[in-house]
């Protein structure tokens, strides 16, 4: 049975993810809380305990007995009805559990508190919420796939909304603020100021490229006098390469980026898995169309185009899990368990569909029947991952004949030696000579090997068969046949079914179908968050009916239908949103404000925000003049000794496998197990003990100081550039005369081994305001 | 869809924290202490004690945890039925198994004695926790998920087959913050090697950073490398207070700059915590105060060592101690049982036994047993069949474990395995059974203690387990 639930937040206080609320009961003398009962306590346990052997699925049904309807139960099996209605106590169904008639379960019996549950719901009459032909629904007959469009807004099809009446004629400058202003009004809220100039700089560059503004370009910024000179400052940084840096890691947390090494029997180490992290670096400083960028992470193997197939790496990066005790339950577990993440990943991450819970049931509250899983599971069941050359064809080919012609060499060799050594003093010269020649041959073909190619971890084609259903997801309990094809939810009633290979193709064309109403509202969704800290659906991956609806539903829409008709060009959307007044309001506390919206819902400021792991140590090594700019490479396992910027960090699934790993995990960097929707911003003292005393800190400070100090011989000219250089601004006089009169003070006792300057530098570094961008 | 700011959780008969809790995801993105602290200005260290859901048996839980599996039936669930049927393979321990268990009944290398009130039958392996045995409370009927150690250690640990959900530590001190805002609430400690899963056994997974279990090794351990960057290697605490002093005034002229914001409050308060607890970690794991009286009760094993901490973090108002065992580096150390009970075994005992008794005894000593909830057991136990000669293979079909203290029945037993000790029959308890009853001693509602993450309300016992009431004093 599936119904579609909306239900209101306060409601779902009260429910638990196993306690769907009480449904209409068939017979009138069933009351809710019968219902209730029955869901929350007997449904469980029959399932539980009898259903391997009583239900619809059971191959074969035991006694021809099924205990998944009520009709079902009173109709009973080869040994007549189970449910006796006249005298409950009396019903078969008691005392087999009891172990009376027979003995069911039959390999243990059940504790007393399941047979006193079972009783108590005998004697209240076995009440069950009424029924459609079948209490499990796998196929999804009974969902009315064309009505749902009007049911949710998440499914409703996108049109480009009219633009509402200017409610702040004085502030608004692009049609985001109309729609924001409108709400702000209806709210009884109004905007911020613009932000200075100096402020918008810094949070533009963090914004866009993740690296702080140099004086010397905050000082150019604010003596332009074009009128223009913001939007020339937005087109240089969306321009910069480091963009791609900052905005590609946001997307590396959606695909659960990291480099393998899992635990357990998910261990091996994905040693070429940097080539598809500077595959995403590139695409978004190239632009690459956001369709384009999402079907070719589904399909790029299938292009032709072994850069295209780097993509894939999306899907073969994630676990691939194994079993270790090779017998068949963990063998099922093991695959399933890793079809469950593509699938996972791939609704979650384009479409923000949490299709991972109809795995073994159908979805409780969305559209997404056990078959749409498997019709997608499917998909990915013929899609393995393996590791392929990333190079020409001919370069492989030269690169691999000559390494054959090595191996057959000094397997010649290795034959001939053992010859010689064989027959000892009757070697004959000619071998011997035949020896020493085949040696330089082989000396000068490994001399003359060209460097070996890159390799990628890829999906590739290898089958075209459809799955089963499995049964309560378990693999070896099959039920029907799931065919390859998208979610109804999307498709509609009767999707086209994919025949070509795996179906990855077709699969990746429906997705970035301008008629599928998800994939371009969740990615601008996902692109104002990271603008502002919050986003319009603040549940980035799920947007269905358990998710949050969206504070503008106008807005979300416009910006998708703007990033469509703009050939879904990413840049061009984020210059469309910080071209908005919205986006440059100052972040100023307003009591009045705060009071009515304390959480910046309807977006009267700005949102103060902390760095992100990666800004706040590119930022620190950037101001001491440390940071190696190079874009691309290997990945550094101890990232707090490196000198590329943070994005370079190994990271491995488990979290814990590289030092780099310890380092990011600190400040929020996730574990890279699923999709990430949103970082968390957690403050807690682990952080400071690390700002107070660890030796990165140290060596960045001692590096500041050597900067200030070529700098400039008067320590309040010092000061005042490591303001510039960290905050983008002059320091008050009160900060300078704080400044100085603690570089000033005595040094202390001999245990100080840093000097007052250090101290000073450490903690500049360490403030709030470096942390934070506003 | 209602504005949160109009929403009044007393209207509903519900906490704020218990509303923040249920919250949308709009708030699961964000750290408790972010949410907390706009209105709740003293409320800005994530660990603050909060309430719980209803008056608490228990107020914190020590986990002396025996990963690989120890055998049941050689330590707390006596069966001479195996004895005076060795060699046989009768249909009760004829079960369909992904084990290698096809060979007959082995009986146990080691001697049982009576002891307690009721003359419960316990090995020799545990004679000196045995003399405890009339306040503890067995459950001989436990059962669990599959036989392979890394998932069922997880499922002990945090509810689940896979390292992808928060650690019961993460969700006991996520719903009860911690007596103690300069310790972490949550340690784990084991000599030697971690126990199999490591990190995923005390973490936090989806719940906020500040729910993350702390790691120690006790072997290694020195009192100032308890965690990361805990000393100050370059000032002297004068000095590097004057330079805290410093960067609080700056981030205070920041803050008034601002005007008002809750990060940044709780950013100074964070680094104040920060400055404290360099002095009282130290101190929490420093044995050397102790009497030698205290200190020769405990003996000088290792794993001892480990339950004289865990008195004292939890007598500093820790929320939960680990405690895993290992010997020799491995980390499923009971799972030598396969080649050769009598000596695995007995080793493993022999490096636990004097640590668990005087534990016990020492907190009854400081009035601390009564609140303190003790728990002992393994992810499995192993079959009362032989696996070669002389070992035991695993057996998730049934197992025992065993509570004392905190508001459980002392002195008692719940639930059987069939009369060979191989299957859970009477009473049957899974782990999520377990979990929700652990939940319930300390006063936590395991269905009411959800953290919605990814579009879903997840808890500890995912949407499983029942309550042992049976086993509630």
């Amino acid at each position: 049975m599936f119904r579609i639930l909306i239900i209101h937040t306060a409601l779902l206080v009260a429910l638990t993810p196993g306690q769907l609320p009480a449904q209409e009961p068939e017979d009138p003398s069933f009351t809710a809380e019968d219902i209730e009962f029955f869901e929350s306590k007997i449904r469980p346990l029959l399932s539980k305990h009898c259903y391997e052997c009583h239900s619809g699925k059971s191959d074969p049904i035991q006694g021809a007995l099924r205990l998944d309807t009520r009709t079902a139960l009173t109709k009973g099996g080869d040994s007549g009805t189970a449910f006796n209605a006249d005298d409950p106590k009396a019903s078969l169904i008691i005392s087999a559990v009891k172990y009376q008639s027979f003995e069911m379960p039959p390999k243990y019996k059940l504790s007393g508190t399941d047979i006193a549950l079972l009783e108590d719901w005998v004697t209240r009459g076995a009440p069950w919420p009424t029924e459609t032909a079948d209490s499990d629904n796998p196929t999804g007959e009974d969902i009315n796939w064309d009505s749902l469009k009007t049911k949710h807004w998440a499914w409703a099809p996108i049109a480009r909304p009219a633009l509402p009446d200017d409610a702040f004629p004085e502030w608004t400058m692009s049609p985001i603020d109309l729609f924001v202003g409108h709400e702000l009004k209806a709210n009884a809220l109004s905007p911020s100021e613009l932000a200075t100039r100096r402020t918008l700089i810094r949070r533009v560059a963090l914004d866009l490229t993740g690296l702080l503004p140099s004086p010397e370009q905050v000082e150019e910024f604010l003596s332009d006098k074009r009128p223009d000179a913001y939007e020339h400052l937005l087109d240089r940084l969306l321009a910069s390469p480091h963009y791609g840096e900052t905005w590609g890691r946001h997307w590396l947390d959606v695909a659960r980026f990291s480099e393998g090494i899992g635990g357990f029997n998910d261990n091996q180490h994905l040693p070429h898995a940097w080539h598809y992290r500077d595959w995403v670096i590139d695409a978004w400083n190239r632009d690459l169309a956001y369709d384009k960028f999402v079907e070719l992470q589904i399909a790029g193997d299938t292009t032709g185009d072994y850069n295209n197939a780097i993509a894939t790496g999306f899907f073969a990066l994630g676990p691939s899990y194994r079993s270790d005790g090779g017998d068949p339950d963990s063998k099922a577990a093991a695959q399933i368990e890793t079809l469950d993440d593509r699938v996972d990943t791939f609704s979650r991450a384009f479409m923000a569909l949490t299709v991972s819970c109809a795995r073994c049931h159908d979805h409780k509250f969305d559209p997404i029947p056990t078959m749409d899983y498997y019709s997608i599971a499917g998909i990915f069941q013929n899609s393995p991952t393996h590791v392929t050359p990333i190079a020409p064809a001919e370069q492989v080919k030269i690169r691999n004949d000559a390494k054959a012609q090595v191996d057959n060499l000094n397997k010649q060799i290795g034959a001939l030696d053992k010859k010689i050594k064989d027959a000892k003093d009757n070697a004959t010269d000619e071998d011997k000579q035949t020896l020493e020649t085949l040696k330089s041959e082989r000396d000068q073909a490994q001399a003359n090997m060209p460097p070996d190619y890159p390799n990628a971890h890829v999906l590739r084609e290898g089958g075209n068969g459809n799955m089963h259903v499995a049964l309560r997801g378990d693999l070896r309990k099959q039920g029907d046949i799931a065919p390859r094809r998208f979610l109804r939810l999307v498709a509609g009633a009767e999707p086209v079914e994919f025949t070509d290979g795996s179906g990855r193709k077709e699969l990746a064309k429906a997705v970035t179908d301008r008629n599928n109403p998800l994939t371009s509202r969740v990615i601008v969704n996902r692109i104002w968050m990271h603008h502002f800290g919050r986003a319009l659906v603040t549940s980035p991956s799920n947007f269905g009916t358990l998710g949050q609806e969206p504070s503008h539903p106008e807005l979300l829409d416009w910006l998708a239908s703007e990033l469509m008709d703009n050939d879904w060009s990413i840049k061009t959307l984020h210059k469309t949103i910080m071209m908005s007044s919205t986006y440059r309001q100052q972040s100023r506390f307003r009591e009045a404000e705060f009071a009515i919206d304390g959480d910046n819902k309807y977006l009267w400021r700005m949102s103060p925000r902390r760095m992100t792991i990666e800004s706040w140590r590119d930022a620190l090594l950037q101001a001491t003049g440390e940071l190696d700019w190079r874009l691309h490479g290997t990945s550094h396992r101890d990232i707090a000794n490196a000198r590329q910027r943070t994005i370079y960090a190994a990271s491995s699934r488990s979290g814990e496998a590289f030092p780099s790993d310890t380092f990011l995990r600190l400040f929020d960097f996730p574990v890279m197990r699923a999709t990430i929707a949103q970082r968390p911003s957690s403050t807690v003292p682990q952080q400071f003990l690390f700002l107070m005393n660890s030796g990165f800190m140290i060596q960045r400070a001692n590096h500041f100081v050597d900067h200030l100090h070529r700098h400039s011989t008067e320590n309040s000219e010092r000061i005042e550039q490591a303001y510039r250089v960290l905050y983008a601004r002059q320091p008050t006089e009160e900060e300078i005369n704080l400044g100085v009169s603690f570089l000033e003070a005595s040094a202390g006792s001999d245990d100080v081994k840093i000097n007052r300057w250090v101290q000073y530098a450490q903690v500049l570094l360490s403030s709030n305001e470096l942390m934070f961008v506003r | 869809m209602q504005p949160i700011r109009d929403f009044k959780p007393e209207q509903f008969g519900l906490s704020r924290r218990q509303m923040l809790q249920n919250m949308g995801a709009g708030f699961g993105s964000v750290a408790l202490a972010d949410m907390l602290a706009p209105s709740v200005n003293a409320a800005t260290s994530p660990l603050m004690p909060r309430a719980p859901h209803f008056a608490p048996k228990a107020k914190r839980i020590i986990q002396l945890f025996m990963p690989g599996g120890p055998s049941q039936v050689d330590t707390f669930d006596h069966k001479p039925l195996i004895a005076e049927n060795a060699g046989q393979r009768p249909d009760l321990v004829n079960r369909k198994s992904l084990r290698n268990t096809k060979n007959g009944l082995m009986p146990s290398p080691f001697g049982f004695k009576q002891y307690g009130k009721d003359g419960m039958w316990i090995s020799d392996l545990f004679q000196k926790t045995a003399s405890h045995v009339d306040d503890l409370c067995f459950i001989h009927s436990m059962h669990t998920d599959i036989p392979e150690h890394a998932g069922a250690i997880l499922m002990m640990n945090l509810g689940h087959l896979q390292p992808i959900r928060p650690s019961m530590g993460s969700w006991l001190v996520y719903g009860l913050g911690s007596d103690n805002q300069n310790l972490p609430g949550f340690v784990s400690m084991s000599p030697r090697a971690q126990a199999r899963g490591k990190m995923a056994n005390y973490g936090n997974a989806f719940l906020p950073g500040a729910y993350s279990g702390c790691y120690v090794n006790i072997q290694q351990m020195h009192p100032d490398r308890i965690m990361a960057d805990l000393k100050n290697n370059y000032l002297p605490r004068l000095a590097q207070r004057e330079q805290a002093d410093l960067l609080t005034q700056l981030n205070r002229i920041d803050l008034a700059r601002q005007e008002s914001d809750s990060q940044l409050e709780s950013s100074i308060e964070a680094m104040e915590m920060a400055f404290r607890m360099q002095f009282a970690v130290p101190e929490a794991f420093d044995v050397s105060t102790e009497t030698q009286n205290t200190l020769a009760l405990y003996g000088d094993t290792e794993y001892a060592k480990g339950c004289l901490l865990a008195r004292r973090l939890v007598e500093r108002g820790v929320r939960m101690v680990q405690l895993s065992l290992s010997i020799d580096g491995y980390d499923i150390a009971w799972d030598t049982g396969h080649g050769d009970i009598a000596g695995g075994h007995k080793r493993l005992a022999d490096a636990c036994d004097q640590g668990i008794s005087a534990l016990l005894t020492d907190l009854k000593q400081r009035g601390m047993f009564e609140d303190t909830l003790v728990i002992w057991g393994g992810e499995f136990g192993r079959a009362p069949t032989s696996e070669g000669q002389k070992g035991r293979d695993h057996d998730h079909y049934g197992f025992t474990v065993w509570m004392a203290g905190g508001g459980v029945k002392p002195g008692f037993r719940y639930g059987a395995t069939d009369e060979f000790g191989l299957t859970a029959v009477e009473n049957r308890v899974h782990v999520h059974d377990y979990h929700a009853t652990l939940l319930h001693l300390m006063g936590l509602d395991h269905e009411r203690l959800t953290y919605r993450y990814s579009g879903r309300d997840f808890r500890l016992t995912d949407v499983h387990g029942d309550v042992v009431h049976d086993v509630i004093a």
